[in-house]
């Protein structure tokens, strides 16, 4: 009898201590989580790391502040059109610093992880019109800009951008103060007439650059400027860019 | 109920026979000076030996669950992770009373090298433990192969150009060793044998020398400084001395168990608080990207490897680990005679500092891998803001070259970035516009590091990558080759712009 | 079984030496034959090698491949073991170099395993560079050594074209002495 009951206990006690160390392991900070359960780059859906996996680099960690355009403005994103974002992240822009992410153009990111990206900008990051109306995201870019309006678009430069950029883009004299020169043939080849047009409808608000209708450093007299008259404006740069060309910088040897 | 048992055994005695042996085993004499604090040096063998046997009950524990097959290995270890109850535990459990034999082994050894038990008689004691030691590092390599993600694929892609390195015969090893044309079923299966079959039969073989040897030899007295290991005379003196001896079954046997114990309790809540290693994605070839670490105890030769010169290279793959495990054997030979105690024993104590502080910067280094490119780097990792802030509409433009280019891959900025070349945070400070524009032009003269990026980048790109570069200076110094701020090159060239006549319109068309 | 043990410590002593000797020769000589018969076998199978024509991959229309760009093309290597699972999936990275003359377009076809030390090399389309994630080996797009570590350009892999498909020899693991551009 006595013995049986010192197995019983014996049984009892074996079986709770089983149970209360496999309990406890199971709460212990070395178990897998389910979540971190490993992910291939490609099935990662998640905006906000695709956004700093693929985009924070040049646009910055919060989608301003970068080198380039910043994606976090509200402007910018109020006036672009969804299959832009699309087209522009999946096939990037020939010729600029803005590469192709489609898998199939070397990029890094598939189809379904692009319109994450596409529709995440807008969701994420609000898109708003401070000021009521904006001109369009696209405007009339002519590859053959006339004489006048060339004329135009420096008389526009005088009284919309001299003031930071010198009154023939030249800077304010000294390199190695911002913003620096805007007609330099090399660097306005590095910006596509579109970019140029975003640049001058939404400035940059991260780096103090006011937007088409701001007046910050502008006359008093300052109007915002309409969509031809920014169009203007580009086509002056264009200008200064100098002659177009068919093929872009980087199609490599062989070409 | 005893008395039933006892009669059980006497009846297998009579036929086995063991009973004098294990008497003897448990019993056999060890110096009398062991039982003095000193023999607290002696656990650590004990300790390596206990980890071993809970590496089989866990590998076998393992082999109920995993498969050692290309298509399923990957799948049985996610189940082990997440679905098994406490299979994540026992996968915790094998890497790390796998790291902790290394350790408890490599503790052991140094142990015995620092207190001269090495020598005279105990010379091959010692070279079977150094057969050990490379048993433990085959397992260590093998098992590293079981854990079948893109670090066990790429670690035999490593392993198989290494040995496609041996002259003549290299393609010949090459196919020893991967079992196929190709990485995948055939080399898992062979790591999978190697670990679980060759393996540790030379391990359990070579530890029962090694114990038989430790019982025959005996156990080495602590050093005591002046007392000479003479040839002629030790085995009379350590005969002599046995003779007041005391039985391992005592205070020896308690402190061997309480410290394996210990070394058990401590591995098992690092296992339950730090968890399995792995595995990471799936060892789909084709995913870019991949960066291949060896295991802990291999760090310091890949950070030896990654940082010496090219034409050392095969040399330090091939020939260098012969020469360390050839030194290993050597080491009772060389130093066979004489002072035994560390304080006698100056260049036996550097050497060990100079061994474990050289195998510890390296083992950093190979943490930290500062030759690997971050190949997500140029799109992931931000300009820093400070810079972006201060720079002008060129330099911005530069920045973005930089990012575009890929430059970023090998070049930290504010020390976020690749680390194969120089962090360029202040290059400005070193470099001119012109050495700059030759610097990225050229790359490397000679082979070396950079690629030359004169084919890769457009005249424009690169007028305002230096552009950028040349602005990168902490605030206040001056720029390279400048005594006084001057009329700098990039003014001049905007000013003449020929070359960026032949430039496109980006997207014109 | 006494009577048996007793019979044999009762059985004369064997004292020719030459008789003895003569059988721990053939019993010596029939074991190394035994053993050859093991090991010969077992060191083939464990060395041996299996002997397939290399087979060719068609990676599809030469038309598919636009002129200059270069993209990594994955397909399941023929040289598979049937459970290789999804270590199969092999890369390689595949530029239309146009047609020189009349007739098909030229390619260049190259191996994603880096020349250092094996691992995947990653194409970088900017700024038109191989890039190795291990010790930062750098290839220009035609497959030639930029800088770092490798001792050699990539490894080419042979291709052909059969009916406007482009066809490439399935590739081995590639190593210095084992290069990818053996005859068929």
């Amino acid at each position: 009898m006595t013995s049986a009951r010192l197995l019983e206990s014996w049984r009892v006690a074996g079986l709770l201590f089983l149970l209360t160390t496999g309990g406890c392991l199971d709460q212990m900070p070395g178990k897998p989580n389910p979540a971190s359960r490993p992910k291939l780059p490609s099935e990662q859906t998640d905006f906000q790391v695709l956004f700093a996996r693929s985009c924070s680099g040049c646009h910055g960690a919060d989608g301003k502040l970068g080198p380039a355009p910043p994606l976090n403005d509200p402007l910018f994103l109020a006036i672009v059109p969804d299959e832009v974002l699309l087209d522009v992240i999946t096939r990037g822009r020939r010729g600029t610093p803005m590469p192709a992410f489609d898998r199939r153009l070397s990029g890094t990111l598939t189809a379904e992880q692009i319109q994450i990206l596409a529709e995440g900008l807008k969701t994420h990051f609000k898109p708003t019109l401070a000021g009521g109306d904006a001109p369009p995201y696209t405007g009339e870019l002519s590859t053959q800009p006339s004489a006048e309006q060339i004329a135009r678009g420096e008389k526009l430069f005088a009284s919309a951008c001299a003031a930071c950029h010198g009154d023939s883009g030249q800077g304010s004299g000294d390199e190695d103060t911002a913003p620096g020169r805007v007609n330099d043939p090399a660097l306005l080849s590095l910006f596509s007439n579109q970019a140029l047009r975003r640049i001058i409808i939404t400035g940059r608000p991260d780096l103090g650059m006011p937007n088409f209708a701001e007046t910050d450093g502008r006359d008093s007299d300052f109007k915002p400027l309409t969509s031809e008259e920014i169009d203007d404006l580009v086509a002056l740069l264009a200008h200064w860019r100098g002659r177009p060309q068919q093929v872009a910088s980087n199609m490599g040897p062989g070409e | 109920m005893n008395a039933r048992l006892r009669q059980i055994g006497t009846w297998i005695d009579r036929r086995l026979g063991v009973r004098d042996l294990l008497a003897h085993t448990v019993l056999h004499p060890i110096p009398r000076e062991l039982e003095s604090p000193m023999g607290w040096w002696y656990v650590f063998g004990s300790a390596s030996l206990t980890f071993l046997l809970l590496q089989i009950l866990s590998g076998v524990g393992l082999a109920l669950v995993y498969v050692p097959s290309a298509d399923q290995a990957y799948e049985s270890l996610l189940y082990l992770d997440y679905e098994h109850p406490l299979g994540w535990f026992l996968r915790a459990l094998h890497y790390y009373a796998g790291s902790g034999m290394v350790v408890m082994v490599l503790v052991h050894m140094t142990q015995v090298f620092l207190q001269g038990g090495h020598k005279y008689p105990r010379e091959l004691t010692w070279c079977v433990g150094v057969v050990l030691l490379l048993c433990v590092l085959g397992m260590f390599f093998s098992g590293q192969i079981l854990r079948w993600d893109p670090d066990a694929y790429w670690g035999l892609a490593v392993a198989g150009s290494m040995a496609g390195r041996v002259p003549i015969i290299g393609p010949d090893v090459v196919h020893v060793l991967l079992g196929a044309e190709t990485i995948g079923a055939a080399a898992l299966s062979r790591f999978f044998a190697l670990h679980v079959f060759v393996i540790p039969g030379a391990l359990l073989f070579f530890l029962a020398i090694h114990l038989w040897l430790v019982l025959r030899c005996g156990v080495s007295a602590p050093p005591v400084p002046g007392q000479i290991v003479d040839r002629a005379t030790y085995d009379r003196d350590y005969a002599e001395s046995l003779k007041r001896g005391v039985p391992f079954f005592g205070d020896a046997f308690w402190r061997d168990a309480l410290v394996s114990a210990l070394a058990v309790i401590v591995v098992v809540v690092i296992a339950a608080v730090l968890g399995p290693k792995g595995p990471t994605d799936p060892p789909d070839p084709t995913l870019g990207g991949a960066n291949p670490r060896p295991e802990w105890p291999f760090l310091w030769l890949f950070a030896l490897l990654s940082l010496s010169p090219r034409e050392a290279e095969t040399f330090i793959i091939l020939v260098f680990p012969l020469l360390v495990i050839g030194v290993m054997f050597a080491v009772p030979f060389i130093s066979n005679r004489g002072e035994r105690a560390p304080s006698r024993r100056p260049v036996a104590v550097l050497s060990v500092i100079l061994i474990y502080t050289t195998l510890g910067v390296l083992t950093y280094l190979g943490f930290t891998a500062p030759w690997s490119p971050r190949m997500e780097a140029w799109t992931a990792d931000p300009v820093p803001v400070e810079i972006v802030k201060r720079s002008t509409v060129p330099q911005l433009v530069g920045g973005s070259v930089f990012q575009y280019k890929n430059c970023r891959n090998c070049h930290a900025l504010d020390g976020v970035g690749g680390r194969r070349g120089p962090d360029l945070t202040s290059v400005g400070t070193r470099l001119t516009r012109d050495q700059l524009i030759m610097q990225v032009s050229n790359g490397t003269p000679g082979g070396g590091l950079m690629p030359a990026y004169g084919k890769q980048i457009s005249p424009a790109e690169l007028s305002m990558l230096v552009d950028f570069l040349v602005s990168l200076r902490p605030e206040g110094q001056p720029a390279a080759g400048w005594a006084t701020p001057g009329p700098s090159l990039g003014a001049q060239q905007a000013a003449e712009p020929t070359y960026a006549k032949q430039l496109p319109p980006p997207d014109a068309s | 079984m006494t009577t048996a043990m007793n019979h044999v410590s009762q059985a004369p002593p064997n004292d020719n030496p030459a008789r003895r000797s003569f059988l721990g020769w053939i019993a010596v000589v029939t074991g190394l034959v035994a053993s050859a018969l093991v090991a010969v076998p077992g060191v083939r199978f464990l060395v041996g090698q299996r002997r397939v024509k290399v087979p060719w991959v068609n990676l599809g229309p030469t038309t598919g491949f636009a002129l200059n760009e270069t993209r990594l093309v994955t397909f399941d290597n023929p040289l598979r073991l049937p459970w290789d699972g999804i270590t199969s999936q092999t890369g390689v990275y595949v530029r239309q170099l146009g047609v020189v003359e009349k007739g098909d377009p030229q390619f260049l076809v190259l191996s994603v395993n880096c020349a250092h030390l094996g691992c995947p090399v990653s194409w970088f389309p900017q700024s038109e560079l191989f890039l190795c994630p291990c010790h930062g080996g750098v290839y220009y797009a035609d497959g030639s050594h930029a800088s770092g570590p490798p001792p050699r350009g990539m490894f080419h892999v042979m291709w052909r074209i059969r009916s406007g498909e482009l066809e490439i020899q399935a590739p081995h693991y590639p190593t210095l002495q084992d290069t990818l551009r053996q005859p068929t």
